[in-house]
C-alpha cells in the first residue's frame, strides 16, 4: 500500500509538467476560443455577447463553404496522393535498392525544409513569366500547355495540391519504411514459398501487415489537411478571389485582417469539429472492417 | 545494461544540445550589445520599434539611416527594430494591439486604421510635444492622427496612391504623344497597345490592395466626387449607387480588354513595378513613392512619364485631383515607464524633424510638412508636386473600415478572373458595411 501510494505520487509529479504544458497550450486556448466565439469583439475594445450569432453567420457565408470545399480537396489529395505515393516509395526502397539511403534522404528533404521555403520554391516553379514549369513546356514544344498555374481559377487548386503532395509524401514514406522493416523476414520467406511474389505479395501480405500504421497515417493525413495554412497563404494568399482559400486562411482573414476575433474564433471551433467528425468517421469505418 | 547506456547517452546529448543553445544565445546577445553601445557601462534604455520599412524603396533607406544616426548621438538609447514587410505590417500591428503588446514606438496609419488603437487606449497622446512641429506641420497633415482633440502621431510622408507611370516610347508607338486626357481615349490607347502586342498595364495584385487603393480610390472619385465616401459612412449614400458601380465596371472593362498582365494575381506590388521598369508593360499605377525606383534612381528614368487617371464622361469628380493620404505616423505606446517615455519622446523629436523631411525631399518623396523644396531637388519631384498639387481625393482604405475593404478587394480580384459582376460586387460591399455592428 505504502509503496503504491509513493508510486502514484511519483507518477503524478512525473506527469505534472507535461500536463501543465498541455493544459496551457491546448486545453486553455480551445476553451478561450470557445468563449470568444460567442462574442462580438474587434480584438481591442470591449466584447459583447452575441450567442450563436457568429456560427449562424459563418454557416450562411458562401466563402466559408468554398473554403470547406477546398479543405476537402486538400484532404482527398492527402489520402489518394500522399499516402499511396509514400507507400510505393517505401516499398521500392525496402526492396534493397542501391543507394536507398540517398533516395530516402532526398524523399524526406521536403518534410524538413520550412514550408515557407517550399511555398517559395513552388511559387517560382509555377510563375507564369519565368517559371520552370512553363519554360519546360515551352522547351519541349508544348507552348499550348503553358498556363497561369496559380492565377487561373481552373488550375490553382490543382497546382496547390501537387505542391502539397510533394511537401508531405516523404514523411509517410519514412513512416511506412519503418513499418515495412519491422515485418519479420520469415513472413516474407513463407509467402514466397507459397508462391506469393511481387504485386500479389504486396497486396496480400505486406499491406495487411502494416495496416495499423496505414491507419495512423490516414488519421494523421486528415488532421494535417485541416491544418494546412502556410503553403497556400504564401503561394496564393487564398486568391484569386477566395478560390484557393481553406478554412484556416478564412479564419486568419476574419480574425487578423478584418479584426473580427469572435467570428474568427468561431471558425476555429468549426475547424476542430470538422476534423473530429471526419476522423471519428474514418475510425468507425476502419473499426467495422476489423470486426 | 545496453538500454541504460542508451538512456544516459540521450540525456547527455540533450544536455550538450541545451548548452550549445544557451551559449549560442549568449554570444548573440553580447554581439548585439557590442554593436549598439560600444560596450559602455552606463545604463542603457532599449526601445522597441516596429516599422514596415523593408522593401527597396528610397524612403525606407532614409528612415533607417535616421534611426542609425539617433543611436549614434544617443549612446545610452538602443532602438531595437522589428521590420515587418508592408503587406503584413498592419496585420501584425493589429494582432499585437489585441494582445496589448505593442512595440514602444510604432508606425501607424491615420483614420480607420488608427481608430481602434485609440479606442483601446493603446497610444500615448503627444499634445504637450506639439510645439516641436508647430512651425512646419500644417493642420491638414495632422488631422488624420487627431482624435477628439488629442494628437497621437506625426506623419512622415505624404503618399499619392494613384500615379499612372507610363512608358512614353510605347505610347508614342501607338500614336499618343500625350497621356490620354479622357477615359475614352485611355481605352482607345489600351486597345491600340494591345494590338501592338504590348501589355497595357502591369499589375501586381497578389496582396490585393493595389486594385482597391491605387485604382478604386481615384476611379471612384472621378465618377462619384470626393463627398461620396464620407456620405456613405454617414449612410447618406450607398456603394450600390450607379456612379460607384460604374467605377467598379472600369476594372471589369479593363479585364475584358486584357489590359493587365496574365499573372496579375500572383505578382506582388514590387514585382509589378519591376515588370513595368523592365519595359514589359506600357503603364503601371501605384503610389508616388515608387517614383524613386521608376525614375529618380533609374538611368533610363526619362523614358517614363507620370499622369493622373483621366476624366470620365458625366463624372462628378474633379479630374485634376489625386488620391492622397498622410502615412507613417510615428506614435508612442501608452503606459511606458518614465525613463522609457522620455527616451521615446527624445527619439520622436529627433526622428521627425525638418532634417528628415528635407532628406526625404532630396530623395524625391513628397512630405506632408511645410519645408521649402530645395533648388537642387530632382526635376521628377517638382513634376510630381505639380501633378498632385491640385486637390486631394480620399484613399479608400484610409476612410472605409477594414472588413468592408476586404470584401471590395476580394471582389475586385474576382472581377479580374471573370467571376461576378460590378453590380453584385457593389451589393456585397454595401452588405458588408450594413452588417458591421
Amino acid at each position: 500500500m505504502q509503496t503504491l501510494k509513493g508510486t502514484k505520487l511519483a507518477i503524478f509529479f512525473g506527469l505534472f509538467p507535461a500536463l501543465l504544458i498541455y493544459l496551457g497550450i491546448a486545453i486553455v486556448p480551445i476553451g478561450l476560443s470557445l468563449y470568444y466565439s460567442v462574442m462580438n469583439w474587434n480584438g481591442i475594445g470591449s466584447m459583447t455577447f452575441v450567442g450563436i450569432d457568429n456560427y449562424v453567420q459563418i454557416l450562411s457565408n458562401s466563402t466559408f463553404w468554398l473554403s470547406v470545399k477546398n479543405n476537402v480537396i486538400i484532404m482527398v489529395t492527402g489520402l489518394i496522393g500522399q499516402l499511396p505515393l509514400g507507400l510505393l516509395l517505401a516499398i521500392l526502397l525496402n526492396r534493397g535498392l542501391k543507394g536507398s539511403g540517398f533516395f530516402r534522404t532526398i524523399g524526406f528533404m521536403p518534410v524538413v525544409i520550412s514550408s515557407v521555403m517550399v511555398s517559395l520554391i513552388w511559387g517560382m516553379i509555377y510563375n507564369t513569366e519565368y517559371g520552370m514549369l512553363n519554360n519546360l513546356l515551352g522547351f519541349i514544344g508544348l507552348e499550348g500547355w503553358q498556363q497561369n498555374w496559380l492565377g487561373d481559377v481552373k488550375w490553382s487548386m490543382l497546382s496547390i495540391s501537387i505542391a502539397y503532395i510533394w511537401q508531405n509524401c516523404g514523411l509517410y514514406m519514412v513512416i511506412f519504411l519503418a513499418a515495412l522493416q519491422n515485418i519479420p523476414d520469415e513472413v516474407n520467406e513463407a509467402a514466397e514459398l507459397d508462391g506469393a511474389t511481387g504485386f500479389k505479395r504486396t497486396m496480400r501480405i505486406t499491406i495487411p501487415m502494416i495496416r495499423s500504421t496505414i491507419m495512423v497515417c490516414v488519421v494523421y493525413s486528415i488532421s494535417n489537411s485541416f491544418r494546412v495554412f502556410d503553403l497556400i497563404q504564401i503561394l496564393t494568399g487564398g486568391g484569386p478571389a477566395h478560390q484557393t482559400e481553406v478554412m484556416t486562411i478564412y479564419m486568419y482573414n476574419s480574425a487578423f485582417m478584418n479584426m473580427r476575433y469572435g467570428y474568427g474564433s468561431a471558425v476555429s471551433i468549426l475547424i476542430l469539429l470538422f476534423s473530429l467528425v471526419v476522423i471519428t468517421l474514418i475510425n468507425r469505418l476502419a473499426g467495422e472492417k476489423d470486426a | 545494461m545496453g538500454k541504460t547506456n542508451k538512456g544516459k547517452k540521450a540525456v547527455l546529448l540533450g544536455l550538450v544540445a541545451m548548452l550549445v543553445m544557451v551559449t549560442a544565445a549568449c554570444g548573440k546577445d553580447k554581439a548585439a550589445e557590442g554593436n549598439n553601445n560600444g560596450g559602455s557601462e552606463s545604463e542603457t534604455i532599449t526601445l522597441n520599434m516596429m516599422h514596415p520599412w523593408t522593401s527597396p524603396n528610397v524612403d525606407n533607406e532614409v528612415y533607417k539611416a535616421r534611426i542609425a544616426e539617433f543611436e549614434e548621438q544617443h549612446p545610452n538609447i538602443v532602438i531595437k527594430q522589428d521590420g515587418v514587410p508592408a503587406a503584413q505590417y498592419k496585420t501584425k500591428l493589429r494582432t499585437l494591439a489585441a494582445a496589448n503588446n505593442l512595440a514602444d514606438i510604432n508606425v501607424v496609419w491615420p483614420g480607420a486604421d488608427l481608430d481602434p488603437l485609440v479606442a483601446g487606449d493603446l497610444l500615448q497622446p503627444i499634445n504637450d510635444m506639439m510645439d516641436n512641429w508647430a512651425s512646419i506641420m500644417p493642420e491638414s497633415a495632422l488631422a488624420g492622427f487627431n482624435v477628439d482633440g488629442k494628437q497621437y502621431a506625426i506623419p512622415t510622408k505624404q503618399s499619392f496612391v494613384d500615379i499612372i507611370y507610363y512608358n512614353k516610347e510605347m505610347f508614342a508607338q501607338v500614336g499618343y504623344d500625350q497621356f490620354p486626357d479622357t477615359y475614352d481615349k485611355f481605352i482607345d490607347a489600351v486597345k491600340k497597345l494591345k494590338e501592338a502586342g504590348i501589355t497595357p498595364i502591369s499589375l501586381g495584385n497578389k496582396e490585393q490592395w493595389p486594385l482597391q487603393s491605387s485604382y478604386i480610390s481615384i476611379i471612384g472619385d472621378r465618377y462619384t466626387g470626393s463627398d461620396f465616401l464620407p456620405s456613405v459612412l454617414e449612410k447618406q449614400a450607398k456603394f450600390t449607387d450607379p456612379e460607384f458601380v460604374k467605377a467598379l465596371s472600369v476594372i471589369d472593362d479593363l479585364t475584358k480588354l486584357g489590359a493587365f498582365n496574365t499573372d496579375a494575381n500572383n505578382m506582388d506590388s514590387v514585382q509589378g513595378q519591376d515588370y513595368f521598369i523592365q519595359g514589359k508593360a506600357a503603364m503601371h499605377i501605384s503610389s508616388s513613392t515608387v517614383d524613386g525606383r521608376i525614375r529618380i534612381n533609374n538611368d533610363e528614368g526619362d523614358k517614363f512619364g507620370i499622369a493622373l487617371f483621366p476624366s470620365v464622361e458625366g463624372g462628378k469628380g474633379d479630374p485634376v485631383k489625386s488620391a492622397g493620404v498622410v502615412q507613417y505616423g510615428i506614435a508612442i505606446k501608452s503606459g511606458l515607464d518614465e525613463k522609457k517615455q522620455k527616451a521615446a519622446e527624445e527619439f520622436m523629436k529627433f526622428f521627425v524633424n525638418e532634417d528628415l523631411y528635407k532628406e526625404l525631399i532630396r530623395n524625391g518623396i513628397v512630405v506632408p510638412a511645410k519645408v521649402d523644396v530645395p533648388e537642387d531637388a530632382s526635376k521628377y519631384l517638382k513634376e510630381m508636386l505639380e501633378l498632385t498639387g491640385n486637390g486631394t481625393a480620399p484613399v479608400f482604405d484610409s476612410v472605409v473600415p477594414t472588413q468592408v475593404v476586404d470584401v471590395l478587394q476580394n471582389g475586385l480580384q474576382a472581377l479580374t478572373v471573370g467571376r461576378g459582376t460590378p453590380e453584385e460586387l457593389a451589393k456585397e460591399v454595401q452588405d458588408a458595411f450594413d452588417t458591421m455592428n
